[in-house]
């Protein structure tokens, strides 16, 4: 039982969530709790599992089997009536309803039989939230994707949800238009009553605007930071697994298949001449790229693949390095995940 | 060739005149056709609608029966629904044959597959995001379903629409089931059918041509309800 859980304000929780498609475990998520009012970013490469979960969260998918708790009761069969409208989604292409947008803001509205001047009123606001005033008349299929978006969004926060969930929110529109929907979800953090979930490929902006990165990778959560991850395929030879992404051929500790790898960039050792050790991995290659994070350093370096390294910023600059220079990485094999 | 005018000359002087007769079978086609296009509506709409959103086994078959049904001949349906009310029939102590409702029973089992089928089109297209969206702002099904309907209302209209057309312009049911009596059951169809054959061609036209300006009137309609979109 993970209901002992749930203290405070932590009311959404995921337990035990598997999801299949075409007998497929698309979604393998053993507990996953949200807190009230914090911004969460899920992120992971495409067919990650980022959309099912935020669709089985949304309630739009009932998951094949698990619980979904929220405030304590389990609402995984779906449709209540006193949570509709609580748990809102916005797709990533979302869809306006073939009107005006004002019609479309006050969807929700309607559907909760609010007074047609408070229903005028609100849609005004959530509209000049999301900087679209004077638009309320404009027919919603002629906007642009940017706007349409934008619209959707203000359409969800008209009915003032308790969670929203953001499919991609910026992955189809203009860098405008992308920073005035990063202003308006910096505005829900700052609002602190509305729990956000969205995800994104973008690992900055997940950083920039969320409270908790939650990693998938093959449906399933990765506890780290989803740097270094690799898709390929494993490769026997002896007694020897390679795990070959198509440009470099990396040891791994498991025999059998794989679909990716990940390696922590703490697990990777960075020095100037080959490192002599029992490691079984090592790769010649040239700093391409270098971003200081507090007191460390991520080092992106082009060995074939891209990797990256985080060493602290002491030995950064004990080592003197710099972009273009040749290094070389070691790693174990037992520094290698497998998916 | 001078049949034919002389042909003109008479439906023009009938429709100038307002003849009596060729403007109470016009209004009677138009009553039998909208109660039976309404019924059909009524019928194929929400059966449309259900077949068009879930899945179900057989879904396919059901689909080919309805566009098959669709090319049904009036008078397959004529005969049929007269095995059932003629006095014979199991429904024969109804009294129904050679009534407007007769008529209107066969419109709308001929209308009924192509509107039903044509909703089918029109609901599987809209984007089956618009349902979920609606769920997600807060809907029951029932707001769901409404708001995908409303979606697909000029395809639904077109349906409909398309409905009216086939029985407007139906003769072989009209004719084995309402049994054409002057001043009863005749309908445009039947009429012009029957003054034809009696060599009245220009009375004939006359109901001809007040058919294609109703087909060009409901056209007419139907584009500035889709321009007003």
């Amino acid at each position: 039982m993970i209901d002992h859980l749930i203290i405070d304000n932590q009311y959404l929780v995921l337990e035990k969530i598997h999801h299949y498609y075409k007998q497929k475990d698309v979604l393998n998520i053993p507990s996953l709790i949200f807190d009230r009012g914090k911004v969460y970013a899920l992120v992971g490469p495409n067919g990650a599992g980022k959309t099912t979960l935020l669709f089985i969260i949304g309630l739009l998918l009932k998951p094949t089997s698990g619980r979904i708790l929220y405030r304590g009761k389990e609402i995984t069969e779906g449709d209540s009536k006193e949570l509709r409208g609580k748990i809102t989604m916005i797709f990533q292409d979302p869809i306006l309803f073939n009107s005006t947008v004002k019609d479309n803001v006050e969807y929700g509205l309607k559907i909760q039989k609010v007074k047609s001047s408070d229903r005028k009123r609100k849609a005004e606001k959530c509209l000049e939230m999301v900087g679209l005033q004077g638009f309320a008349e404009r027919r919603a299929r002629e906007l642009s994707s940017g706007e349409a978006q934008r619209v959707a969004i203000a359409r969800a926060l008209a009915i003032h949800p308790e969670i929203l969930l953001l499919d991609e929110p910026t992955a189809n529109v203009d860098e405008v238009n992308t920073r005035i929907l990063e202003e308006i979800i910096q505005g829900l953090i700052k609002d602190r009553e509305t729990t956000v979930i969205f995800s994104t490929h973008n690992h900055n902006q997940a950083f920039r605007l969320a409270d908790e990165m939650i990693t998938l990778m093959d449906g399933k959560i990765v506890p780290f930071t989803p740097e270094n991850i690799f898709k390929g395929k494993t490769v026997q030879d002896g007694e020897d697994t390679w795990f070959d992404t198509g440009r470099i051929k990396i040891y791994i500790p498991v025999k059998g298949e794989a679909k990716a790898i990940f390696i922590d960039p703490r697990d990777i050792l960075i020095s100037l001449t080959p490192f002599s050790s029992s490691a079984r991995n090592c790769f010649a290659g040239s700093i391409e790229g270098v971003m200081v994070n507090g007191g460390w350093v991520k080092i992106q370096v082009d060995a074939g693949e891209h990797l990256r390294v985080m060493i602290t910023q002491k030995s950064f600059f004990e080592m003197g390095l710099n972009i273009g220079m040749k290094v070389y990485l070691t790693f174990k094999s037992s520094a290698v995940r497998v998916f | 060739m001078h049949f034919i005018t002389e042909g003109f000359k008479t439906a023009f002087f009938l429709i100038f005149t307002l003849n009596r007769e060729v403007f109470e079978i016009v209004i009677f086609t138009l009553k039998v056709s909208f109660w039976g296009t309404l019924l059909s509506a009524l019928f194929g709409v929400p059966i449309g609608f259900y077949i068009g959103i879930k899945e179900f086994p057989g879904k396919s078959i059901v689909q080919t029966v309805l566009n098959t049904l669709m090319a049904l001949p009036t008078v397959v349906v004529g005969l049929t629904v007269y095995a059932f009310i003629s006095r014979q029939g199991p429904l024969g102590e109804w009294g129904l044959l050679f009534t407007p409702s007769a008529v209107i029973i066969g419109q709308w089992i001929l209308a009924t597959p192509l509107i039903c089928a044509l909703t089918i089109s029109a609901t599987k297209s809209v984007d089956k995001k618009v349902g979920a969206t609606a769920l997600t702002l807060g809907a029951n099904a029932i707001q769901e379903s409404t708001t995908i309907l409303k979606e697909a209302r000029f395809a639904l209209f077109a349906a409909i629409i398309a409905g009216f057309g086939r029985v407007i312009a139906e003769v072989g049911a009209a004719m084995m089931l309402g049994g054409n009596i002057r001043g009863y059951t005749r309908t445009m169809t039947t009429a012009i059918a029957l003054e034809t054959s009696k060599g009245e061609f220009g009375f004939g036209l006359a109901l001809g041509f007040i058919l294609m300006v109703i087909a060009l009137g409901i056209n007419l309609f139907f584009t500035y309800f889709q321009r007003r979109k």
